[in-house]
C-alpha cells in the first residue's frame, strides 16, 4: 500500500503536479535526515545534505525504475552523497564486499566468550546516549548499516538493494556492526 | 553441548532461525548462562537502537525543499526531445509538401535541369512553403509541447521493451499514411 502510494506520487510529480513532490518530501524528510544527520555529524550540514538527496530525486525522477521501492532509491541517492562526502573529507571508508582490514580480528563472530554485559550495566536513556557515541567511532560504512537497520528500519534485502551486494554479505555486515557497537560500549563502561 | 555462534545468536533475536535451530539453541540457553546473558546483552542493546531519537525536522524544511526544486526542472531525456522534434518535423515536412504537390524526388532531380528551371521551380515551393511556414511557426510549438508530453507520459507507464515496438510501428504508420496521402493528391492531380 505504501509502496503503491509513492509510485502514485511519483507518476503525479512527473505530469508536473509540484504538490505530489511536496508529499514525498514530507514523508521521507524524518528518515532521511536522521540516517545523513548520523553520517555526517553536523546538524547544518545534515539539513543541507538531506535537502540536496531530495534535488537530486526530482531532477533524475524519470530514471526512477518503478520495480524498485522508491524509498531504497532516496536511501541509494543519500547513501552516494554520503560516500562523495567522506571521501572529499578524506575519511576512513571501505568497500563493504572486501574482507575488513587489521581490525578485522574484532569483528570476528565466534561464540560469546566470558564478556561483561553492557546492556544491563545503564538505565534506557544513557544507554541510547552511549549507543550514539559509540556509533560516532563506528567506520562509516558500517555505522551506515547499523543506522539502516535501527534507525530507518530497513530489511536486509532493501540494504543488499542499495549497496548492490549479496544478501548474506549485508546480514554479516550488521552482525558485524552490532557486535562493534557493543564492543565500543564495553570499553566505554 | 557446545555453545553458538554470535552469528546464530543475532538470528535468534531477529527470529529468523529455522524453528529446528531455534528449540536447538533454546534447549542450550536453559543450560548455558553465558550463552544466556549474551543474548539478553545483545536484545538489551538492540531494543535501545532501535528506540534512538529521529533527528528533529525544522518546520520550513519541506518550503525550502520546494524553493529548490522550483527553478530546477525534472531532466528531460535527449532521445525524448529528438524524437519529439523529428516526429514534428516529419509531420510539418509532410504537410508542406502534401499541400505543395511537390516531391522530395521531384526537388533533387530540379539540380539537374538548368539553373533558371531551378530557380522558378523553387521560387514557386518557397512561397508556397514561406505562407505554410508561417502557419506551421504558429502551430509546431504546441504541437511540439503535445508530442514531447504524449510521450513522456506514455514511457512512464510502459516497459522499455515495449516502448521501441510501439515506436517502431508508429513510425511505419506515419510513413505509409504520409504516402498514401501523396498517392492521394497525386491522383487527384
Amino acid at each position: 500500500m505504501n509502496e503503491l502510494q509513492d509510485q502514485v506520487l511519483v507518476r503525479r510529480t512527473l505530469r508536473g503536479d509540484k504538490k505530489a513532490f511536496e508529499m514525498i518530501v514530507r514523508k521521507y524528510q524524518q528518515p532521511l535526515l536522521s540516517y545523513v544527520g548520523r553520517m555526517v555529524g553536523e546538524r547544518e550540514m545534515a539539513l543541507d545534505f538531506t535537502q540536496d538527496v531530495f534535488v537530486r530525486a526530482y531532477a533524475s525522477l524519470r530514471s526512477f525504475e518503478p520495480r524498485y521501492k522508491f524509498s531504497t532509491w532516496l536511501f541509494k541517492i543519500a547513501s552516494n552523497l554520503v560516500i562523495d562526502h567522506w571521501r572529499k573529507k578524506k575519511l576512513p571508508t571501505f568497500s563493504l564486499s572486501e574482507p575488513l582490514g587489521q581490525d578485522g580480528n574484532c569483528l570476528t563472530l565466534d561464540v560469546p566468550d566470558d564478556e561483561l554485559a553492557v546492556g544491563l550495566k545503564f538505565e534506557l536513556a544513557e544507554l541510547r546516549q552511549r549507543i550514539e557515541t559509540a556509533l560516532e567511532k563506528l567506520p562509516g560504512p558500517l555505522r551506515e548499516l547499523f543506522v539502516w537497520r535501527h534507525v530507518n528500519e530497513l530489511s536486509y534485502e532493501e540494504m543488499a538493494e542499495i549497496k548492490g551486494l549479496p544478501l548474506g554479505t549485508i546480514k554479516n555486515r550488521v552482525f558485524q556492526a552490532k557486535e562493534m557497537v557493543r564492543r565500543l560500549l564495553q570499553e566505554m563502561s | 553441548m557446545n555453545c553458538f555462534n554470535i552469528n546464530d545468536i543475532y538470528d535468534y533475536i531477529e527470529g529468523s532461525l529455522s524453528p529446528q535451530q531455534r528449540r536447538e539453541l533454546e534447549q542450550h540457553l536453559s543450560a548455558c548462562s553465558r550463552c544466556r546473558r549474551a543474548v539478553e546483552d545483545r536484545k538489551l542493546i538492540a531494543g535501545a537502537a532501535s528506540g534512538l531519537p529521529p533527528f528533529a525536522v525544522p518546520d520550513d524544511f519541506t518550503d525550502r525543499v520546494m524553493a529548490r526544486i522550483a527553478p530546477a526542472q525534472v531532466k528531460h531525456r535527449l532521445w525524448l526531445i529528438i524524437l519529439a522534434s523529428a516526429s514534428s518535423l516529419l509531420a510539418l515536412t509532410a504537410m508542406m509538401m502534401i499541400a505543395s504537390g511537390r516531391s522530395a524526388l521531384g526537388i533533387l532531380s530540379g539540380a539537374s535541369h538548368s539553373f533558371w528551371e531551378y530557380v522558378k521551380s523553387a521560387a514557386v515551393l518557397t512561397a508556397k512553403a514561406a505562407t505554410l511556414l508561417t502557419l506551421a511557426g504558429k502551430t509546431a510549438r504546441p504541437l511540439f509541447e503535445a508530442v514531447y508530453k504524449g510521450l513522456s507520459v506514455l514511457t512512464s507507464f510502459i516497459h522499455p521493451g515495449l516502448q521501441i515496438l510501439i515506436l517502431i510501428l508508429a513510425m511505419g504508420l506515419v510513413v505509409s499514411l504520409f504516402f498514401g496521402m501523396r498517392k492521394k493528391f497525386s491522383l487527384g492531380d
